[in-house]
């Protein structure tokens, strides 16, 4: 009766479902494969897109960049000949200060969530952009202007608002676990799981969901559209996979996450890779990470290429006996 | 990558382990040598004797020889002076020898001693073998007497001294030992008595002199005991009651041969003692202790020797590493998300200053307009460096708006605000704002929270007297602590609420 009430794991528990920790993780897994001097790399959009471009990983496009206080009142010429765009910090992280203007005019500018700012507005946002506001320890920055993804219509009910984009984590080029990150009403349309969205856990074989969390609950259907989450299945699978593991390839990061988007014409997008993802991937796939480290770890050679390596990750005959590809 | 971990935490470990044997060395040096000990506001009594001795001059040359304290163990000598104008001072580790030349009028020469309890040592008294005892050369009718006593006392009590002793003192008093010896005698002619009867046993015995130290006795002659060597060693007897061992506040000047005055040239002398008690803090004393112990040098480069505004400055220093401990163990293993890595621990720090619930009340005000305020200045778009500027602005002017509230309303709460730290109050804001602006209000009540919880936490050690007094004393500890925090610095287990946080795993692997 007790067991049922009990609102926490041991941490035997928790290490026989191969969790892993974040003392684990800063220690054993960042600090042992992600080399400092790379941080820039992806911390920088500008640098991670110049890179991605050189490997082969398609990103948004670049409509231009505005680096000095005196350039912003003409940020309107930058945009010229595009009807959307989306202004974002060069260094920002996890989505800060990310303005997406849907259609604009001369003084009106109507965002993703349908808000409409004025001009000064826009160029406000851009000020603090440039001051530092949303980067990493608050460093002068840079707005990085690019083209929207038009995003997938076929993710439209999966989400309120918002651009679901899939994460996965990717261990020594191996891609490991995969998590789609579904906006809710309650989350006010972001991606961020800290704030309610929901995040479903993508089989890393399949791109099937087979699990879904919100606030760390497990959930079924949206809270907002009602859509069977476990229907979900992300299209174009394969090259999801190898983007993220040639975002190793570009990086050297031992154990970096990719964000993917799909666009609806040029198909799946790196938006940006993060150097220190975080653990909630754990719980939308409701599977530990420790055991699928493990097992890349295990493995008698790593390949340089990766296609070698996603067709390692797909071929494995799912085995039932393992941790971290269990199916619900 | 396993075998690294596991070398770097053996090379800790074995940095804890002989920082653990250093501090414990240290801890019991200081309490040795210099008489630290944990308690903190530790008092220690100090007795200042006087010995006053006068005599009368004869008109030859004076030779005074005056026995100092003998050390027991139980006290030791602090300091000592001597009062007396013009004669020449000699000293040897027994005794004390002033010489002059012929004088005219009476002399009252002082001898002061300083004592404390001495907490490093508690040795008995060296023992020297006994000569050999020679029976009294006594007439027989008087030997004869002295046999009757020594036969009836076998009826007393105790060992062969205490009989004795017993026998002599008893009221009514014996027959026979009325015979022997009057009523009315003083200690000293009673000592006598005893000794020449133990004689007889050919049990090897001597007076002991010395003085009680009770609070405040003036005028009062040295106090007479009996040593003897029974069972070969030497038992102190009070010669009243018979009482075995050395009383603990009795300070011994005198043991055998030797008198405790001796007065060459000058006749009628006396010798008058008067006690003294007063206190002084441990600390203050710790300088007189490592002189004692010889120990000096090492204190002189302590931090006990700096002025005292240095000292506590550094009082209060010595007491961070805790509250870093504190910090660490709450973010790496409980796991909370605070403000700033040393935010609570500053905020502790105020608490210390301004009081625990007037400064918890401060803050909360401060950190609520401030929030109030800061919400105002965001629809102002100013730029990030102006902005958290004019919030820095602003809780300065709320500070002081407080404190002069305060004074004049006498609300302690309110003054209690010049305490905190303004940039990290201003950057509390900031934070929090930030944080209410992108994840929502709950998120960032959590953080402030939060942090409030581990000052809290932290507040508590570093106000504790014992803690404080403690760190500082035996700030060997410190390194210790280091060590520690460096372990806790490979701790690759699950944080405390990430038990909770990953909880919904282990229950979906256990379905």
């Amino acid at each position: 009766m007790f067991e049922k009430w009990r609102f926490w794991a041991t941490p035997s528990e928790l290490k026989a479902a191969g969790v892993l920790g974040m003392n684990r993780r800063n220690f054993e897994i960042i600090a042992q494969h992600n080399k400092r001097r790379l941080y820039p790399l992806v911390d920088n959009k500008v640098l991670t897109k110049q890179l991605a471009r050189q490997v082969g990983i398609q990103t948004p496009n670049l409509i231009g960049v505005i680096e000095s206080q005196h350039q912003v009142r003409q940020f309107l010429s930058l945009v010229k000949g595009h009807k959307d765009f989306v202004i974002k910090p060069a260094q920002g992280s996890g989505g800060k200060g990310v303005l997406v203007i849907k259609s604009y005019t001369q003084n009106h500018f109507r965002t993703a969530s349908q808000r409409v700012l004025r001009f000064s507005e826009v160029y406000q946002h851009i000020s603090n952009i440039l001051s530092g506001l949303y980067s990493l320890g608050g460093k002068y920055d840079v707005a990085v202007f690019e083209e929207l993804v038009h995003f997938s219509t076929m993710f439209q009910d999966y989400s309120f608002q918002g651009i679901p984009d899939v994460r996965i984590i990717v261990y020594q080029g191996y891609p490991v676990l995969a998590m789609m990150r579904l906006a809710t009403r309650e989350s006010g349309g972001r991606a961020n799981l800290h704030q309610g969205a929901v995040g479903v856990g993508i089989d890393i074989q399949t791109g099937k969901a087979i699990a879904a969390v919100q606030h760390n609950r497990p959930v079924r259907y949206h809270p907002d559209t009602g859509k069977d989450l476990f229907s979900l299945q992300v299209p174009f699978w394969r090259e999801h996979l190898e983007i993220a593991s040639k975002g190793y390839d570009m990086t050297h990061l031992g154990y970096l996450g990719a964000d993917i988007v799909l666009d609806r014409e040029l198909g799946p997008m790196m938006l940006e890779l993060n150097a220190r993802p975080g653990l909630a991937i754990q719980i939308a796939n409701q599977s530990g990470l420790q055991n699928a480290l493990r097992r890349i770890d295990s493995l008698p050679s790593k390949s340089a290429n990766y296609i070698d390596r996603v067709n390692a990750v797909l071929d494995r005959a799912t085995d039932k006996n393992s941790d971290a590809f269990i199916l619900k | 990558m396993f075998r690294k971990l596991q070398s770097v935490r053996l090379f800790l470990l074995i940095g804890l382990l002989l920082s653990i044997i250093y501090a414990g060395y240290g801890i019991y040096y200081k309490i040795r040598y210099w008489g630290f000990s944990f308690q903190p506001n530790q008092m220690t009594d100090v007795w200042t004797v006087e010995a006053n001795i006068s005599f009368e001059p004869t008109g030859d040359p004076i030779r005074v020889s005056i026995s100092r304290p003998i050390n027991t163990g139980s006290f030791k000598i602090l300091d000592e002076n001597i009062i007396a104008p013009r004669y020449q001072v000699q000293k040897d580790s027994k005794r004390i020898i002033l010489s002059s030349s012929p004088r005219q009028k009476n002399q009252n020469i002082y001898y002061r001693v300083l004592l404390y309890d001495n907490v490093a040592e508690k040795k008995g008294i060296k023992d020297d073998k006994p000569h050999k005892v020679d029976i009294p050369l006594w007439d027989e009718q008087r030997k004869a007497v002295a046999y009757t006593i020594l036969d009836r006392s076998k009826a007393q009590e105790g060992d062969r001294v205490q009989q004795i002793i017993r026998l002599l003192s008893q009221t009514p008093p014996d027959e026979t030992v009325l015979a022997f010896m009057p009523e009315r005698k003083s200690l000293k002619e009673t000592a006598d008595v005893i000794c020449d009867l133990l004689a007889f046993e050919r049990i090897p015995v001597h007076i002991v002199r010395g003085v009680r130290l009770e609070k405040d006795k003036k005028a009062f002659k040295s106090d007479v005991m009996i040593e003897a060597y029974l069972d070969s060693q030497w038992i102190i007897y009070n010669i009243e009651t018979g009482e075995k061992g050395l009383p603990k506040d009795f300070i011994i000047f005198q043991r055998g041969g030797n008198s405790l005055v001796d007065v060459e040239g000058g006749e009628n002398s006396l010798t008058r003692f008067s006690v003294m008690k007063s206190l002084t803090s441990s600390f203050n004393m710790a300088e007189h202790r490592a002189k004692t112990a010889h120990q000096e040098k090492l204190f002189a480069y302590s931090m006990y020797s700096l002025p005292l505004s240095e000292q506590n400055s550094l009082k209060w220093l010595m007491i961070f590493p805790l509250a870093i401990l504190v910090v660490v163990v709450m973010r790496n293993m409980v796991g909370l998300k605070t403000m700033g890595t040393f935010t609570p621990m500053l905020i502790a720090m105020a608490l210390v200053e301004t009081g625990f619930v007037a400064g918890l009340v401060c803050f909360s005000i401060i950190v609520i307009i401030g929030l109030l305020i800061r919400a105002g200045l965001s629809r102002l778009n100013l730029l990030l460096v102006p902005r958290i500027s004019a919030v820095v602005i602003f809780v300065i002017l709320m500070i002081q708006i407080f404190t002069i509230l305060g004074y004049h309303f006498h609300w302690d709460i309110a003054s209690s605000a010049l305490f905190f730290p303004i940039i990290i109050m201003a950057w509390i804001i900031e934070r929090a704002s930030i944080i209410w602006e992108e994840e929502g209000l709950k998120n960032a009540g959590k953080e402030v929270f939060f942090s409030v919880v581990v000052a809290v936490f932290t507040y508590f050690i570093i106000v504790n007297d014992y803690i404080r007094h403690i760190m500082f004393a035996f700030s060997e500890l410190n390194l210790v602590l280091l060590f520690i925090v460096m372990l806790l610095g490979t701790y690759t287990g699950y944080r405390l609420t990430e038990l909770i946080r990953f909880a919904p795993l282990s229950r979906s692997r256990k379905e």
